[in-house]
């Protein structure tokens, strides 16, 4: 049994971790680039969203690896996703391979489901041993996330350009490398402190904008267009509250104990949004509402043609908090130039706003 | 006595008498939108950002008709009316997002059906419902009850005498029983697929049933076929159901192609979430079965006329070529 699995972000790392320890046999398609997206639409339904198209060719590309075990995330009360698998396992047959498809119901099993699965992967591993590897991916995983995070801040302080890129990527592969918690823990460090330590502009007073929108495009930056680097670009601090280790935390651990961390966001959603639609559509209205006062803007980023977005879209500009809201849709006829555009038009409004505010002041 | 509106849109054409009976039980009257117009669509339109899709661009256009004409108008929140199904963000969000796009319209009543969360959440959802009309639970108990059944004699109706539902809402209204169409079952038909939303909307898919009728053929739709019958059908292609509406595009889909209709025209408008996917279904089984010509229309507000009836024609011109040719082999 080869698995496959399909990308968003970086899970492919705590993953990999998981495998390996595990020692189950797996294929890591290449990261997300023109072959895979091209590979993608291609083989789906055209009215499909950007994370389909995208994963559908992962699945093909970790096919042609060999891979004949695919995990794909499904279940009831999400959106269109939970049809996902079953339309993806039709197209891998349709081309010939000869794969399974293996539905992840994260929102209803929740832990216990995805532990069930990684036992039949592993062939019936003792379970300590599956929970001491998922504990090291999950260390990975953590470890990813508090990087980007300062990544983000010192993108728009930094004195010379792509200084914070380059580091995250040698940081990706670091971590990527380390196999075993000590090395994992000193190669936080450095990363961390090498971040600290980049030289920045001491009068730079950022604009902040904060990034919301659907899961998986806010995560995959190939998706995007890396819209975070090209806003730490144009000197912006980018903040996102979405993070794989934060989603984690709660959905798999947290919420089954009855924590709900997102009680705060629906709450401030409820006089324009009363309802969960679906998808990440509350929380978006929900991220305008309760950041009103900490952000200068929101970039409010969705896959074209996504229902829940779409709500949240209508929604958003009615709002009586008006922080300026730039809806960026994703799909696979995006161009670079036409999106740098919009954002270089953004900042200037946030920072004629924000020139405006002082001045009244 | 209170005035209720209701849009003639999405799901009017399921629910209209289950609706009209719960409200007329309550002593309010219900007043419907008029059928939708260039004017309206264009209305709605521009209101709403414009990936929106057209049924809900439609939907807005009729509240707008609306404005002046009702004190309160009706918007359901419609999750789920089986277990362990979802429906598409637009209808769960549908009050919400007209509160925000329409904010002169008349109050909203919304209710949010979701049998996932329990027979008792429901039907504390319909007394909050009847509330807003009357203190009297009891009245608002038989007011649903009788609104249930309003709903069942509405789908039997259809599916016994072969009605689409706007005619067996007419046959409701003016309490007839009479068989309105005479039903020559020689006649070749033509099974159309999708939503009533789209297929009962003419200015949506440009009186796509009179042009069949004219062009001599028997228009099948879901609501003709029994309700039991289009659940195993959607079993036996999709596995379990998942949208709530699935069975007006996957059930009615595998049923006709095995029900040996001449042919198979399903209706979905762009952008649709739920319909991406399901269309593909029905439309990969097709290609499968290969005995039954299926066309696919994705309609817009955008799409001409011109253009949609030169595809009918070639598809009933590839039916009539495909009936002389099994003639000829026949001989």
């Amino acid at each position: 049994m080869r698995v496959g699995i399909p990308h968003a972000g970086n899970i492919y790392i705590p993953l990999k971790a998981i495998f390996q320890r595990l020692e189950v046999d797996y294929v890591i398609p290449p990261l997300n680039n023109q072959r895979t997206l091209s590979l993608g639409v291609k083989h789906s339904p055209e009215g499909l969203c950007i994370p389909f198209k995208l994963t559908m060719g992962n699945m093909i590309e970790a096919a042609e690896q060999g891979a004949d075990t695919l995990l794909m995330p499904g279940g009831y009360g999400i959106c269109r996703l939970g049809y996902y698998a079953k339309i993806q396992e039709q197209v891998i047959h349709d081309l010939g391979y000869n794969a399974e498809m293996i539905q992840l119901g994260v929102s209803e099993q929740k832990l216990l489901g995805l532990l069930q699965i990684i036992k039949r992967l592993t062939n019936n591993a003792p379970w300590p041993r599956i929970i001491s590897a998922c504990r090291f991916g999950l260390a990975k995983l953590n470890a990813l996330d508090d990087i980007e995070r300062l990544v983000q801040k010192t993108r728009a302080t930094e004195i010379n350009r792509g200084t914070a890129n380059q580091i995250y990527t040698e940081a990706i592969k670091a971590i990527d490398d380390a196999d075993n918690y000590r090395t994992l823990k000193q190669v936080k460090k450095t990363y961390l402190d090498k971040l600290q330590n980049v030289t920045r502009d001491p009068q730079a007073r950022p604009l902040v904008v904060g990034i919301t929108g659907e899961f998986y495009v806010l995560l995959e930056p190939f998706s995007n267009m890396d819209v975070e680097k090209e806003l730490g670009k144009l000197g912006v601090e980018v903040r996102r509250t979405t993070f794989i280790s934060e989603w984690t935390k709660f959905s798999l651990f947290l919420n089954p104990l009855g924590v709900d961390e997102k009680s705060k966001i629906h709450r401030a959603a409820q006089p324009y949004l009363k309802r969960d639609v679906g998808g990440d559509g509350w929380e978006s209205v929900g991220e305008k509402v309760l950041h009103a006062n900490e952000y200068d803007g929101l970039v409010h980023l969705a896959p074209f043609t996504c229902m829940p977005e779409i709500v949240a879209q209508n929604i958003m500009p009615k709002t009586r908090e008006n922080t300026p809201v730039l809806t960026v849709l994703c799909d696979e006829q995006m161009g670079k130039a036409g999106l740098i555009t919009r954002l270089e038009a953004f900042v200037d409004l946030l920072e004629y706003r924000r020139e405006k505010r002082n001045n009244s002041h | 006595m209170a005035t209720i509106g209701i849009p003639r849109a999405l799901l009017y054409y399921q629910y209209y008498p289950m609706w009209q009976t719960f409200f007329g039980e309550l002593g309010a009257e219900t007043v419907v939108s008029p059928p939708t117009t260039q004017a309206m669509v264009a209305a709605g339109s521009a209101r709403v950002v414009t990936d929106t899709c057209l049924p809900v661009k439609v939907f807005c256009g009729h509240v707008l008709s609306l404005t002046d004409r009702c004190d309160y108008i009706f918007i359901p929140a419609v999750r789920s009316i089986k277990s362990k199904t979802y429906n598409c963000s637009k209808f769960l969000g549908l009050p919400d997002m007209t509160r925000a796009v329409i904010p002169e319209a008349p109050p909203v009543l919304d209710i949010d059906i979701d049998v996932n969360r329990g027979k008792r959440v429901l039907y504390q959802n319909i007394y909050k419902l009847g509330r807003n009309l009357t203190r009297n639970p009891t009245k608002i108990r038989q007011a649903a009850i009788n609104a249930w059944q309003a709903h069942l004699d509405y789908q039997s109706l259809m599916s016994r005498e072969g009605l689409t539902p706007p005619q067996a809402i007419k046959i409701e209204q003016i309490s007839g029983r009479a068989s309105m169409i005479d039903s020559t079952l020689t006649q070749p038909s033509i099974a159309i697929i999708g939503h009533p939303y789209l297929l009962y909307d003419g200015y949506i898919n440009h009186r796509l049933i009179p042009r069949l009728e004219q062009a001599n053929y028997k228009v099948s739709t879901p609501e003709m076929v029994i309700t039991a019958e289009l659940e195993a059908a959607t079993a036996r292609l999709a596995g379990g159901t998942y949208w709530t509406y699935e069975a007006d595009v996957v059930g009615a889909g595998e049923y006709y192609l095995r029900s040996g209709v001449s042919g198979i025209i399903g209706i979905m408008t762009f952008s649709c979430g739920p319909d991406s996917l399901m269309m593909h279904l029905v439309h990969r089984q097709a290609a499968m079965l290969s005995n039954t010509p299926f066309m696919n229309l994705t309609l817009e507000e955008h799409t001409a006329e011109a253009g949609l009836i030169t595809r009918l024609e070639a598809f009933l011109d590839m039916i009539q070529r495909k009936k002389k040719r099994q003639v000829e082999t026949c001989v």
